[in-house]
């Protein structure tokens, strides 16, 4: 299996503050893998440190096997970090065109990936005029124009209306699947993460909380849904592993092995139980939960 | 890759305006405009026609060169390398590019498109002055002479290239300024600074000591007119080349040291926030 970005043991200190610690992730070749993690986590920092923007304190990232910011690696990858910016003075072409220059792309097809992300009616105007939403879908197209192995994408939505958010997250997607192109896509719109990627890294405090396939992490934290009553009967034979769900019902994080025992002493303390389903949590009851258990929230 | 990144620099610089203007033409405009008013207010005063006053365009031409890189040229030449070296800092687009060419390459890059934008901005200043002169003349009813014919071409680039190394010493500074101040406003301070205060070291070194010294030669702007006055002197008479060839290493060495040190400072600075 090709490894498109390889972080082994990377730290990361600025003064006291250690945005990386001892950071040790592998993200496979194909389709999309998404990071996720508050303000502070440590995103933006394993990007710059891959696209060679910031030097490690010790350890070492790898881009398809060469050293991070290694040029070798860094032709075969796109990327869009935080807030894009661009010289004032350019237009969108020419941004790109320059951009094209940079990279010696002789055959970038700008006029074609600015129609792409929905710019090519303002392909000739000055970038200082364009709203957040139209730098958004900028670098996107400086990204993605070079035809690069890896894109790495850092919060790519942002401050994009509804259908742009759509818009763009379609055409991620048709990249990665149809083009075969690797992304890797920082955000905080859990819901854009569960839509379109694959796998997904938590982050926290400069460390891997956990990692794994979208399905597998939602899958591994079920919870069963009683509708009892009373409820607080349940609440008090559940302890520390119960949570309301409402006026009658209660959320249970056990094991499918623990449900038998659980309805029997329910039951046996006179609770009356109507409905009882097991619940699979969606990526944002992950995410809380997961950083909840590191102690980051 | 580095043809790759002196292209983009170059697509770059022509599509900014406001540094083309302010950094490299300008500064002629305001020469050549000082001029033709000049010799309006000499014909003004005289209150006739200057008949017979001879006007040497090699000595002119010479002596608009000669002052190419001093204090007021040098002000916005600065704002002008300055905006190349560290707009990418002011703009927080380091980011862009960095992933696209190797550093070395971007920043020399730079440094490179600043040095033919110093050259194109002689060759105005050479344009304008000799244009100035054809003007004023008419104006003043001065006569025009052209002394030494191809000796003064001669001169006039030996002079061209000396003020054009003199000019890079300037811009490499600002480089250097530039990777450590992460700031267009603070390499054009520094530049300014630098060859005003070159302007008064040299002077007051100058008049204590005649004969160059190894302090006085250390000074660029020293060397430079040192050699300045070498290639404009009749002859070269009056003057040894033992100091005037220091003088030429003195200025190459100024110019290499500080755009290598800018570029090995960039090699390794964090672009955490440009």
């Amino acid at each position: 299996m090709t490894i498109a970005l390889e972080a082994v043991a990377l730290t990361k200190a600025y003064g006291s503050v250690r945005a990386l610690d001892d950071f040790s992730l592998s993200i496979p070749a194909g389709g999309v893998f998404g990071v996720l993690g508050p303000n502070g986590a440590g995103k933006s920092t394993l990007f710059r440190i891959a696209l060679g923007l910031v030097r490690p304190t010790s350890g070492s990232a790898s881009l398809f096997g060469a050293p991070a910011g290694d040029m070798t690696s860094l032709r075969k990858v796109g990327a869009m970090i935080e807030t894009p910016r661009y010289p004032p003075y350019l237009t969108a072409r020419d941004t790109l065109s320059m951009l094209a220059l940079e990279s010696g792309t002789r055959d970038a097809d700008i006029s074609g990936w600015l129609d792409r992300v929905g710019l090519g009616g303002a392909a000739d105007r000055a970038t200082n005029g364009f709203s957040v939403g139209m730098k958004q879908r900028l670098g996107l197209a400086a990204a993605f124009f070079t035809r690069p192995e890896l894109v790495i994408l850092d919060e790519p939505t942002s401050g994009m209306d509804p259908a742009g958010i759509q818009e763009i997250r379609a055409l991620v997607v048709d990249l990665a699947r149809k083009e075969g192109v690797t992304v890797i896509l920082a955000s905080h719109q859990l819901d854009e993460v569960r839509r379109v990627c694959d796998r997904v890294a938590i982050l926290s405090k400069g460390k891997v909380v956990t990692e794994g396939a979208v399905d597998a992490l939602t899958a591994s934290q079920v919870r069963l849904r009683l509708v009892a009553s009373p409820v607080e009967q349940v609440l008090a034979v559940l302890g520390e592993k119960g949570a309301a769900d409402g006026p009658d019902a209660v959320l249970a994080d056990i094991s499918r092995s623990e449900a038998p025992a659980l309805i029997r002493a329910l039951v046996n303390a006179g609770v009356e139980i109507t409905e009882a389903r097991w619940r699979e949590a969606d990526l944002e009851g992950v995410y809380l939960q997961t950083l909840k258990s590191s102690g980051a929230a | 890759m580095f043809a790759n990144a002196i292209a983009a620099e170059r697509f770059r610089l022509l599509r900014d305006r406001s540094t083309l203007f302010w950094g490299f033409i300008f500064a002629p405009l305001v020469g050549f405009f000082l001029s033709i008013a000049g010799d309006i207010f000499l014909r003004q005063l005289a209150k006739k026609p200057l008949t017979g006053m001879p006007l040497d365009l090699v000595g002119q031409v010479l002596k608009a060169l000669g002052s190419g890189a001093s204090v007021f040229p040098a002000l916005f030449l600065a704002i002008g390398a300055a905006a190349v070296l560290a707009g990418d800092y002011r703009w927080e687009t380091w980011r862009l590019l960095t992933p696209r060419n190797s550093r070395p390459h971007l920043l020399g890059a730079k440094l490179v498109v600043v040095g033919e934008a110093i050259l194109w901005n002689l060759v105005l200043t050479v344009g304008l002055t000799l244009l100035a002169g054809v003007i004023g003349a008419s104006i003043a009813g001065k006569t025009l002479v052209v002394s030494g014919s191809g000796a003064g071409l001669g001169q006039i680039a030996g002079v061209f290239a000396v003020t054009w190394l003199e000019a890079m010493t300037l811009a490499s500074l600002a480089a250097v300024i530039a990777v450590i101040a992460r700031s267009p406003m603070g390499a054009v301070v520094a530049v300014v600074v630098v060859r005003f205060v070159q302007t008064i070291l040299a002077a007051g070194l100058g008049a204590m000591a005649p004969e160059p010294t190894w302090k006085t030669l250390a000074i660029p702007a020293y060397s430079a007119d040192l050699l300045r006055g070498f290639l404009a002197a009749p002859n070269h008479a009056g003057l040894e080349t033992g100091p005037v060839g220091v003088a030429l290493l003195v200025l190459l060495a100024w110019a290499a040291a500080l755009a290598g040190g800018a570029i090995l400072l960039f090699q390794r600075q964090d672009l955490t926030r440009e």
